[in-house]
């Protein structure tokens, strides 16, 4: 019998499968309201358990064994769910997204029958099993339920751009569950069990081992591949571009972060013995994380289209948790943590006035937006303060995780991709003032016949008050902004340290000050530069011209938005984390 | 021969990746995915094989005869659900994509293309007739 | 990028990742030679431990019931989102009755047809019902029965056209077929909490070894699931039928989705 905090457990999960279990079996006999309250409730209740988890955590890791079946005799025989304060605060704030972003979606979905909603819900539970689990293969089937429900959400809205989207991201993430499939069955085959603990036990006797790295290799591509870190960042922008707002909010806000989440927990927990493994893992991860974070930056600045903006900008965030995670220590592992739910917050606030936009003003493209946002400039100060803390504003969560991932950078030395980072943050930033500029302030030169944007019309449900949108989006960033920071400097070493199973650390260290501001200061210069281009002298204007175009025209080739594409680049990124691990 | 199911699910990952990457028509497409999934299966299925073993099902053997691993085989089950799953939803895109596009073709049928410094689609303007619509 | 560039950048990679493969391989236990430990220690304690003959069937609804819930809801989720996607297009009103396609010749059946479908039908059922109820003692499961049992419903379609499918399948119970039984097996994890258990603990009593009741808990998840997967599969079915029946260019669509 499992005592009172641990038996909770299982409920984050339980509860929103029970309720979109009843939601599908009742589905036409729901009226019309229903399932955004229901929905709405069970996203708050997942969100108030797993916060009570995870206070409850932390003194040291609840475990769970599912079905009574302990571990007899040193052996795992059931499935666990293990938390750990980090895992039980970031499941926590999942759900809040959720509940927030149920309140934003309020009656953008009726007359599915509660459809969206039982997919939003399945949604959630496999994400929170993910956060909870201690076994290879109950991450493999969450991951695996998540991707399904993503897939489905994904082209929700049957515009030809959002099936081929929908098509890339389905078969590119589905190599990703084979993948990871394929690295449980060789750890498997190699350590007799699946359970977390098991596996690392095994993994440290067993000494240097190809099948260990084999199998690392195949789970931290799968994982990569969630997390859209180059070379397997092709499938994001073209699906969360097309996705409808609320579900973009989601992918944004959490299912790519909890990508390099699990990362994070596999290369800790579960390899964390291998000397092979963590070896290879600065290098890789690093190297990586720096490219990831100046390729999105770069992509975003190019995008007219906002949602696609928005969605290279979460690829180079992804690439600044991978450094974090790339400095394999503690505060780099809990400044990365941090960072998820920072950005969670931060870019989901940012796809919620893009939602706004399509709903209100019909289009999504920066030029035809032009100074088509004076109407509704509560958005557009939502959107300017999201853009400043997206490139480093020191005010927040997001600016605490850039800062302890800095620190963790400079202590060791990682000064390339201290530099990678703060150009990424402030690539992104400058591409998002520089649309909220354009858009609520008019400014830019008039785009003529530019402005016919050569896309599909787009136009989200738009009879929505605009104060039920607007709210989601300004918790969210006060939620960023509100969070005392001294609570986390408090608890943040000790939660890392559990959460990577190390020894506690005293204290984390932070970057140095002036680095926010100087991005923050870079990012308002290339805003600046986009929008006033016709007013410079054309001495400055020329040449950045002349060196932007090339490099351009080469990034834009790469992201065509063929499948074919996408499966070759994955087979090469696979072949480099393997010969970064053959190296080590 | 210790090896033969191992490299059989390596070549079979490999020539399903091929496929994927070289199909010029979705259902093809659809087709080369199992084809990489299978690989999963050959490689999990032999992991847990054991010569002489029979299957894991103690009903005409007493318990306590040598079987073959159960964990593996519960772990395809789950696997084939994963294929039938992900079958299902990619045809019922590529059905709808036909519908839209007219075409099966991964290079007719592209996401938003790049193009130009505006950096988006130089795809002409498709009003399509399933828009949110004003009514 | 050219075909050949994309060619050249898989064999490249295939050039990396091959000598990592056969290292790979040439560390993995010799094919055949043994299982993993957790693997052997299920086959020595399950048949005594759950009265249960078949060790799959024991993992999947037992000691790893959990994985079996998950993979339980992601059908529940392709379905569900199979059904959004492709009703989206056609409109929610008209799946009520059945649709017929403009300028499509009825052929009638032949006798033969009919006659073999309705003998048929009902042993496919029957072999289906078989198939679920013997998951614990012999290679069958509430998936594999569901399975069957759904296929059967074909029969119909087969031997009594497309509208007296239509006539006998309804969307709406399919629905809350599959939603009850997701419910059911969800539930059957959260009962057992109710009496002080953990979640999905087998507290039913679980019968004799060898005997179709067997097992406890797992039966009712294994109805649990067999529901789900029927009414899951029936309703891909129905969706995929309509779907051919769908005019191909659809009048400006009454109902939205989103």
């Amino acid at each position: 019998m499992t005592a009172f905090p641990a038996a909770l457990l299982p409920l984050p999960v339980a509860i929103p499968l029970v309720i979109c279990a009843a939601m599908l079996a009742t589905a036409h006999l729901l009226p019309a309201r229903l399932p955004d309250i229901l929905a709405t409730l069970s996203a708050l209740t997942v969100a108030v358990l797993c916060g009570v988890i995870a206070v409850r955590a932390a003194d040291g890791p609840l475990v769970y064994w599912f079905g009574g079946w302990e571990p007899r005799d040193g052996l795992h025989l059931g499935i666990g769910f293990s938390v750990d304060e980090a895992s039980g605060w970031v499941a926590a704030f999942i759900g809040l997204l959720y509940a927030l972003t149920f309140v934003f979606a309020w009656g953008f979905f009726d007359r599915t029958h509660g459809h969206f909603h039982i997919l939003m819900l399945l949604f959630l539970a496999a994400m929170v099993g993910f956060c909870f689990t201690r076994d290879m293969f109950n991450l493999f089937v969450w991951f695996e339920v998540m991707s399904v429900a993503a897939f489905a959400l994904t082209a929700y809205h049957l515009a030809e751009s959002g099936l081929a989207g929908a098509i890339n991201f389905t078969v590119v993430n589905s190599l990703a569950g084979f993948l990871m499939l394929g690295g449980i069955g060789l750890i498997y085959a190699q350590t007799g069990t699946l359970d977390f603990e098991g596996i690392a036990a095994a993994v440290a006797r067993g000494g240097r081992d190809p099948v260990v790295a084999g199998a690392f290799c195949l789970v931290a591509g799968a994982l990569m591949i969630k997390g859209a870190i180059v070379p397997f960042q092709f499938w994001l922008a073209d699906a969360h571009a097309v996705a409808p707002s609320p579900v973009s909010v989601i992918f944004s806000g959490a299912m790519v972060s909890l990508g390099l989440f699990g990362l994070a927990k596999v290369s800790a927990v579960v390899f964390g013995a291998s000397d092979q493994v963590q070896h290879a893992l600065p290098a890789l991860l690093i190297g990586l994380g720096c490219f990831t974070a100046l390729l999105g930056g770069w992509m975003a600045l190019l995008q007219r289209h906002l949602k696609r903006m928005l969605a290279f900008s979460t690829i180079s965030h992804a690439g600044i948790m991978l450094t974090g995670l790339g400095a394999l220590s503690v505060d780099g592992t809990g400044g990365m943590l941090v960072y998820v739910v920072g950005h969670g917050l931060v870019k989901g606030a940012l796809f919620m006035v893009a939602g706004i936009l399509l709903a209100t003003q019909a289009s999504i493209d920066e030029i035809a937006l032009r100074g088509l946002g004076r109407g509704i400039w509560p958005a557009g100060i939502a959107m300017a303060l999201a853009g400043l803390l997206l490139c480093g504003l020191p005010l927040g969560l997001l600016d605490q995780g850039t800062r302890l991932i800095q620190g963790a950078l400079a202590q060791q030395g990682h000064g390339i991709a201290l530099v990678a980072g703060v150009i990424g943050a402030a690539l992104t930033g400058a591409a998002v003032l520089r649309a909220a500029g354009r858009i609520f302030l008019g400014l830019g030169p008039d785009p003529g016949d530019e402005a016919g944007a050569p896309s599909e019309d787009e136009r989200e449900k738009a009879n929505r008050p605009l104060w039920l949108m607007l709210g989601p989006c300004c918790a969210l960033l006060a939620l960023d902004m509100g969070v005392p920071a001294g609570l986390i400097e408090h608890a943040l070493p000790r939660a890392a340290s559990a959460f990577m199973h190390r020894p506690v650390v005293d204290a984390v260290s932070e970057g140095p000050g002036w680095l926010p501001w100087a991005s923050v200061a870079a990012a308002l210069a290339g805003a600046g530069y986009g929008l006033l281009r016709n007013h410079l002298p054309a001495l400055l204007v020329l040449p950045v011209r002349a060196t932007q175009s090339a490099p351009t025209r080469a990034l834009e080739a790469l992201h065509s938005g063929l499948i074919g594409d996408y499966a070759a680049w994955l087979a090469v990124g696979v072949a480099m984390i393997a010969a970064v691990l053959a190296m080590a | 021969m210790s090896v033969l199911p191992y490299a059989v699910a390596a070549w079979l990952f490999g020539i399903g990746l091929y496929g994927i990457a070289t199909s010029r028509n979705f259902i093809h497409l659809v087709g080369c995915l199992g084809v990489c999934q299978s690989a999963t299966y050959v490689l999990l299925l032999g992991l847990g094989y054991r010569w002489g073993g029979i299957a894991p099902i103690f009903y005409d053997h007493p318990p306590g005869t040598p079987a073959v691993d159960p964990v593996m085989q519960a772990l395809v089950l789950t696997d084939i659900v994963v294929g039938a799953t992900l079958t299902a939803l990619l045809l019922v895109l590529t059905i709808q994509a036909h519908k839209r596009g007219g075409s099966l073709d991964p290079e007719k049928l592209r996401p938003m293309r790049a193009g130009g410094t505006s950096g988006r689609g130089q795809g002409a303007s498709r009003v399509s007739d399933r828009e949110q619509s004003t009514s | 990028m050219s075909p050949r560039v994309r060619i050249a950048l898989l064999a490249l990679a295939a050039l990396v990742l091959l000598p990592g493969a056969a290292e790979v391989i040439a560390g993995l236990p010799p094919f055949g030679s043994t299982i993993a430990q957790y693997g052997e220690r299920i086959n020595a304690i399950t048949p005594e431990a759950r009265h249960v003959a078949n060790m799959v069937s024991a993992i999947n609804f037992d000691l790893r019931g959990l994985d079996t819930l998950g993979e339980e809801f992601m059908l529940l989720a392709a379905i569900t989102g199979t059904v959004v996607l492709l009703r989206g297009r056609r409109g929610e009103g008209n799946t009520g009755h059945a649709m017929r396609r403009p300028g499509r010749a009825v052929i009638p059946r032949s006798e033969a047809v009919i006659l073999a479908c309705r003998i048929a039908g009902p042993l496919t059922a029957l072999f289906g019902l078989y198939v679920v109820l013997h998951a614990t003692v012999t290679p069958g499961g509430g998936f594999q029965g569901g399975v069957i049992l759904a296929s059967g419903t074909l029969l119909i379609y087969l031997g009594e056209g497309y509208a007296g499918w239509r006539q006998a399948i309804h969307s709406h119970w399919l629905d809350a077929l599959e939603g009850g039984g997701a419910l059911l097996f969800a539930l059957c994890g959260l009962v057992p909490m109710l009496t002080g258990a953990a979640f999905m603990q087998n507290i039913l009593p679980l019968g004799i070894f060898r005997d179709l009741f067997s097992g406890g808990l797992m039966l009712v998840e294994n109805l649990g699931v067999a529901l789900a997967v029927t009414g899951g599969f029936t309703q891909l079915f129905l969706e995929f039928m309509e779907e051919t029946r769908a005019a191909d260019e659809a009048e400006e669509p009454g109902e939205e989705s989103a």
